[in-house]
């Protein structure tokens, strides 16, 4: 088990490595925003997965780290003491001051007020950037220039990318230990039971403040590679969307397992990167994306996985591979039902269609969807989306019996206990 | 050794896409960066049927070097940081030319974005072409050779708006001033004090609120009303104005109205018998040309289903003004050459409905004609199903509009 994990994690990051090398340039830059992205889930799923603190406004820490690396940028134009690859320390430095600050009030409460408090420091910051132009730079922003540094220069998508892998390896690997140590432990303890804590002795307030700043200092480093990454800054990074679109990448990744915020935020980048241009729709999907995990998988995409390996383990994936193959074709059914529903409606009510419809004074014209002309006053061009969604409940209800089935019916084919008690070291709650 | 069997096709391949490249010119591709996803998905939705519109038509002239224009759509999600990674997209795609509006935020950051490419890839040169952000900064401290704005800025709306109303003795010698408390706001603010002396008015008060926050104006209104101005002039848009309308309105507040932003679809309809008697300032007016600016409308509204309005116009002006430059440029190797693109829209004038649209070579700011109307039961052209338009009171020239370039703007032009 621990030497699979390994060799895993080497193949990952060899293929992280190899990604300029084999990708287009955009996909190049669609991978910097991923590594970006699951930075700052991991550093917010500190907080919130391991910690217990539910905050709403991380996109402060992670707007503060980008002012000040962009401020960086143009104060010391890359050079003497701090050179563009160092710039993230700037980043880290700010986010942690700025999270030692917000933490002290925020953590003075738990639960819901926490999570208040934290949106109120975020809207707060948000409703003064635009005022201070000297800072935030205005509407237009504070833009810089990334300068070359060790013979680097910097101005090419590769080197940036390789720059902000490395940056984002060195962070997740420092998370993670931080796991590890009698703080990352405490900081379980602070979710699963703070009173009890405080009862051992330990100053709950104070191991809650430097959660938080931790958290914040982390998500500075993401900022600040943002910064890196876009060479601007504007206050619109302290939006409310920002601190929205980390929350549900890091559940829908699986906010209590280690690797979990990483797998969403990068998977639900990817999504964005993919789908934004080809549908107008793909918010909807986003949303939609997040109540099915929501609901069918509370410990997000990584449980799913874990759950679905330790049940393989116990019963053989050959026993279990008809039933996955049946989930894999509702699943499939069942989105092909829904997009194709929703990109019919989307166009059918959409203004352009209307105009069309209005200028050419003979009804409902034809729609344009995946090649064909579908009618929309025919029953076939609705009824088809219907039976593929219904047929995928079907299947699903059949995939999900068979697995039941196999589970309960099937002898343990390699004792689990015996695994299991080996892997987990610690670092996954 | 890699084998012959791989190296071979790639060479081949490689020395049939140069073939290729000499055979047949590769056609220009215009990106469109907007918002076109959520909330604010309506506004940039509307830029995108203008320029859609426009390219349509330069096609059907010919398009440019016997190739139709490409026009390509991207998504910037409604934020900087999108406009930015699908900037990086378009230039992967082969976009030479970048069109936005909706945002000065977003406008800044491609424009820079542009800037800093245009730098480090000599020869493979972007243009911004900025349809909507009228944010002072974008010819201001942020101006550079290959960003062009085709809108009007607060500076030459205001002087307009102050011009018109004088001339048509409405204005009074009492101003209040009204904005939002950001750089548009503030920009507005700014340039109604500067009129003051060729208005021959007086500040007699200024308000700077809130964006999008407030719901009750009253308090405001009752501050306008202890000065007893004859005019208020804001910059507001959207909700901030309909509300600030409103609050006057039912507070008794009998004041002339004088604003930016009044022909924004859906205001006229939300705004109702409040809108009546106020005054606008729009780079467009059906009305207002006369035959040309209502066949312009009718010709729009053929294809699109509706007639031309708020952003639309300035937007398809605009591309004309491209193509009319693209056509001054000839392919070199079958491409286009973006910087004696620039060169040629500086000295392009097209004849638009409303009168003449040049490019001023000092800070890339459009020269363009304004429109001040009255929102009026008397309007040819009715508005949002209700029984109001606009009607024209006063349409300026270019010359008349202009304001001088900004000192701020430092210029590096290619030797």
């Amino acid at each position: 088990m621990v030497k699979t994990r390994r060799f895993l994690l080497l193949a990952a990051i060899f293929g992280l490595v190899l990604v300029p090398v084999l990708l287009s340039q955009s996909l190049v830059n669609a991978a910097i925003q991923m590594l970006i992205a699951s930075l700052f889930a991991c550093a917010f799923s500190l907080l919130c997965g391991q910690g217990g603190m539910l905050s709403f406004g991380h996109a402060a820490y992670f707007g503060v780290g980008a002012f000040a690396t962009v401020h960086a940028m143009n104060a010391f134009n890359g050079a003497g003491l701090l050179p563009t690859p160092f710039l993230p320390l700037v980043g880290a430095a700010m986010g942690l001051v700025v999270g030692l600050l917000a933490g002290w009030f925020a953590t003075k409460r738990s639960g819901v007020y926490f999570a208040m408090i934290t949106l109120a420091l975020a809207e707060l910051l948000y409703a003064l950037a635009p005022h201070l132009k000297g800072w935030f730079g205005g509407e237009a922003g504070v833009s810089s220039m990334r300068m070359p540094a060790f013979g680097l220069s910097f101005g090419s998508n590769t080197e940036v990318y390789y720059l902000t892998l490395i940056w984002v390896l060195v962070s997740l690997g420092l998370l993670y230990l931080f796991t590890l140590t009698p703080l990352g432990r405490l900081t379980l303890g602070l979710r699963e039971n703070a009173r009890r804590l405080s009862f051992l002795g330990y100053n709950v307030h104070r191991v809650s403040v430097l959660v938080f700043a931790i958290s914040a200092m982390f998500s500075g480093i993401a900022g600040s590679l943002q910064a890196l990454n876009m060479e601007a800054a504007n206050y619109v990074i302290f939006d409310l969307q920002g601190s929205a679109e980390v929350l549900l990448n890091s559940f829908i990744g699986g906010v209590t397992i280690f690797l979990g915020p990483v797998l969403g935020a990068a998977l639900m980048t990817f999504f964005g990167y993919l789908v934004s241009d080809m549908t107008h729709s793909w918010l909807l999907y986003k949303g939609l994306l997040f109540v099915v995990v929501m609901l069918f998988m509370p410990r997000g995409i990584a449980g799913l996985v874990q759950s679905v390996a330790a049940s393989g383990r116990r019963q053989g994936f050959t026993r279990l591979a008809p039933s996955m193959a049946l989930y894999a074709v509702a699943s499939l059914l069942l989105t092909a039902g829904t997009v194709y529903l929703v990109e019919l409606l989307q166009r059918f009510f959409s203004q352009d269609y209307r105009s069309l419809a209005v200028l050419n004074g003979k009804g409902w014209p034809p729609i344009a969807l995946f090649g064909a002309q579908w009618d929309p006053t025919a029953v076939l061009t609705w009824a088809l989306p219907v039976l593929a969604l219904i047929a995928g409940v079907a299947v699903l209800r059949l995939a999900h019996s068979r697995w039941i089935f196999v589970v309960e019916n099937g002898e343990c084919v390699q004792a689990p206990l015996a695994f299991d008690s080996v892997a987990p070291k610690g670092g996954q709650p | 050794m890699i084998s012959s069997h791989i190296i071979r096709p790639l060479i081949l391949s490689a020395a049939l896409s140069s073939l290729g490249g000499m055979a047949c010119a590769a056609p220009v591709k215009i990106a469109l960066i907007e918002t076109l996803s959520g909330p604010q998905a309506s506004t940039g939705n509307t830029y995108r049927d203008a320029a859609r519109y426009e390219v349509d038509r330069l096609n059907a002239e010919g398009g440019w070097n016997g190739e139709p224009i490409k026009l390509l759509e991207y998504d910037n999600q409604g934020t900087p940081s999108g406009a930015a990674d699908k900037l990086k997209t378009a230039i992967a795609d082969g976009a030479q030319l970048v069109i936005q509006g909706a945002s000065s935020a977003i406008a800044g950051q491609l424009s820079e974005d542009i800037r800093k490419y245009d730098i480090r890839n000599p020869g493979k040169e972007l243009l911004f072409v900025n349809v909507g952000a009228e944010a002072m900064d974008l010819t201001g401290a942020k101006c550079h050779f290959h960003s062009f704005r085709f809108i009007s800025n607060a500076q030459v709306k205001i002087k307009a708006l102050v011009a018109a109303m004088k001339a048509a003795n409405v204005l009074g010698t009492r101003v209040y001033s009204i904005n939002q408390n950001y750089s548009w706001g503030a920009d507005v603010q700014q340039a109604i004090e500067d009129n003051a002396a060729n208005g021959g008015y007086e500040v007699v008060g200024k308000t700077l609120h809130d964006v999008n926050k407030i719901q009750d104006f009253s308090p405001y209104v009752a501050k306008i009303a202890a000065t007893h101005p004859d005019t208020v002039i804001t910059g507001n848009w959207s909700n901030d104005l309909l509300l600030l309308m409103k609050a006057a309105r039912s507070g008794g507040l009998k004041v002339r109205f004088a604003t930016t932003y009044m022909d924004q679809p859906g205001n006229l309809a939300n705004a109702g018998s409040v809108a009546l008697g106020a005054y606008v300032v729009h780079p467009f007016d059906a009305e207002a040309g006369g035959k040309k600016s209502e066949a312009f409308s009718e010709a729009f509204k053929a294809k699109v289903g509706h007639y031309p309005v708020f952003v639309e116009p300035q937007t398809v002006f605009a591309v004309k003004m491209v193509g009319a430059a693209l056509k001054q440029v000839k392919p070199e190797n079958g491409k286009l050459n973006v910087n004696k693109l620039a060169l040629a829209i500086e000295q392009t004038k097209v004849e638009t409905p409303m009168g003449e649209w040049s490019m001023r070579a000092a800070d890339h700011q459009v020269l363009l004609p304004l429109v001040v109307s009255v929102v009026s039961k008397d309007a040819k052209f009715k508005v949002d199903g209700t029984d109001m338009g606009f009607r024209p009171v006063k349409l300026l020239t270019a010359d008349e509009a202009a304001t001088p370039a900004q000192k701020t703007c430092k210029m590096k032009r290619p030797s």
